[in-house]
């Protein structure tokens, strides 16, 4: 038994329904040819890196297994034939299972930025006047700024 | 680095600048996640190139490291092979 760390992407024409029973297919694959599901992360709506048969957005799900050291390839079969799967990975994985971390913000994320920013400008406004506290909310401004280059 | 070529013209034929330090040896990070896009973005040229060890200062076993997961962040879409 060896553990596995598998992460796909599911086209996001795909209805939340259809999804999740793709998703729970999948895990089911896991558990019928003896292995374990040890998590599933679904990190949700990401824009790609570069667009896949002209799509721009995917739904990211990171799933860690223990399973046999045949899964992996038919896992990787069943991802080839699920026309909804845009892209898999499957790599060997060592040591304890890491907490759940949320460091890629999902896509949607990125409607939510606008709207926290606008009362950090409208604080700074008053706060120009006085010299001192002007500062705070520039420093804020620029801790925000590199996560929207993240996403 | 204009510093840095100002230096070696002063100093004799052959010795070199002051080596870069890596910086996952300095963080302790024993495994490179592919996973880590904004640290691996650090890593890459603004056109999406693996940054050579002369430019970023990794040592070779994390350069290698840093490679694979690059590799694999692109993959699965993560992180660009090219960007115009």
């Amino acid at each position: 038994m060896n553990q596995y760390e598998v992460m796909y992407v599911i086209d996001t024409a795909l209805e939340e329904q259809a999804r999740s029973e793709l998703i729970n297919r999948f895990s089911n694959l896991v558990a019928q040819n003896g292995g374990t599901v040890d998590r599933v992360d679904e990190w949700g709506k990401r824009r790609l890196a570069y667009a896949i048969n002209y799509k721009t957005e995917g739904y990211y799900v990171l799933m860690y297994i223990t399973a046999p050291a045949d899964l992996p390839r038919e896992l990787e079969r069943n991802f080839r034939i699920a026309d909804a799967v845009l892209r898999s990975l499957v790599i060997r994985f060592e040591g304890p299972i890491p907490a759940k971390r949320e460091p890629l913000k999902p896509f949607v994320a990125r409607e939510a930025a606008p709207a926290a920013e606008a009362p950090v400008e409208a604080a700074a406004a008053p706060a120009a006047e006085a010299a001192a506290p002007a500062e705070a909310p520039a420093e804020e401004a620029d801790s925000e700024a590199p996560k929207a280059e993240i996403e | 680095m204009s510093e840095d070529r100002g230096d070696r013209a002063r100093r004799p034929r052959g010795r070199k600048p002051r080596r870069k330090v890596c910086t996952f040896c300095v963080d302790k990070i024993q495994h490179i996640d592919y996973k880590d896009i904004a640290r691996l973005r650090r890593f890459t040229s603004e056109r999406g190139k693996i940054l050579p060890r002369r430019m970023s200062g990794t040592c070779a076993k994390h350069q290698r490291q840093l490679s694979t997961a690059i590799k694999r962040a692109r993959q699965i879409a993560l992180l660009p092979y090219t960007t115009d």
